[in-house]
């Protein structure tokens, strides 16, 4: 017997199985934090280079935000827990959805 | 003010010197952001096996600005944000007050006011350091406000130190990570 499942369900079911779904840690423009500060934490943190981290920071300064870190949902959750550790502005999001 | 700053010393080693006054306005600052934090610990209505695993029963963001902007919500969406909270919130709140608590110790443990660290305890001071600014930054509206506008504060007017002393923080945090990212 087909059981029916309303669509809300079978897309929470296809996220849980698909690992392909990558979602974003995305950092915010903030006008306390130094440009300097927003670098190296992206330095220390994710392990960058220091000229990914300037272009990053660049990006958020005239953007207003920048992608800075692609993944699960839980690998994003943790990034966006160290990110606040640091006072840097950022949240995480499926990186289908419009940011 | 009178410090110079961080200037590195060797492969491993970040030093300034502070001068009384500067430290004891260090002190207080740390002080200040340790007291802020522990502001939201719950008292009795907590499930006491809950709250030993860090799981707290605030979904809701600080009403507090300040608070507010120290412990940010993770997610745009509301229902997401609230369980984030509900389950990180506290260990966020702790993770900053051990880095103001570290600050603390160096400087009180610096009686000739000077501080030496190395590459971890730079790093707490970093993040301390940037709380402060975050919380002064609410207090003195930068969002609202430009850079000219608060260079221009009467100096009668009350949020003119705190002004200064935001500015001095930044001072400080720009030379120690200037200092860190040295490779020489």
């Amino acid at each position: 017997m087909m059981v029916k499942t309303d669509t809300h369900i079978e897309e929470q079911i296809g996220e849980i199985f698909s690992s392909d779904a990558p979602w974003v840690t995305i950092v915010w423009d903030d006008p306390v934090n130094l440009m300097t500060y927003v670098t190296y934490v992206l330095m220390e943190l994710f392990g960058y280079p220091k000229a990914k981290a300037q272009e990053l920071m660049m990006k958020v300064h005239t953007e207003g935000k920048a992608v800075v870190s692609t993944g699960s949902r839980e690998e994003m959750e943790h990034d966006v827990a160290r990110l606040h550790e640091y006072g840097l502005w950022a949240t995480l999001q499926r990186g289908d959805q419009a940011i | 003010m009178k410090s110079e700053g961080f200037k590195r010393h060797g492969s491993n080693s970040y030093v300034a010197e502070f001068a009384e006054n500067e430290r004891e306005i260090l002190i207080n600052l740390t002080e200040q952001i340790i007291e802020l934090l522990a502001e939201r610990i719950d008292h009795g209505q907590e499930d006491p096996l809950a709250a030993m695993v860090g799981i707290t029963s605030h979904d809701s963001p600080p009403e507090d600005e300040v608070l507010h902007r120290l412990l940010p919500n993770a997610y745009q969406d509301e229902v997401d944000s609230a369980e984030f909270r509900r389950y990180t919130e506290s260990t966020l709140r702790s993770k900053k007050q051990a880095h103001a608590m570290a600050m603390r110790m160096y400087l009180k443990s610096a009686e000739d006011g000077t501080v030496d660290l190395e590459h971890d305890g730079a790093n707490a001071w970093l993040g301390a350091i940037n709380d402060m600014r975050l919380a002064l930054g609410v207090r003195l509206n930068v969002q609202e406000r430009s850079q000219d506008e608060l260079e221009l504060l009467a100096p009668d007017d009350p949020m003119r130190g705190v002004y200064i002393v935001y500015g001095w923080l930044g001072w400080l945090q720009e030379g120690l990570i200037e200092a860190l990212m040295d490779e020489n």
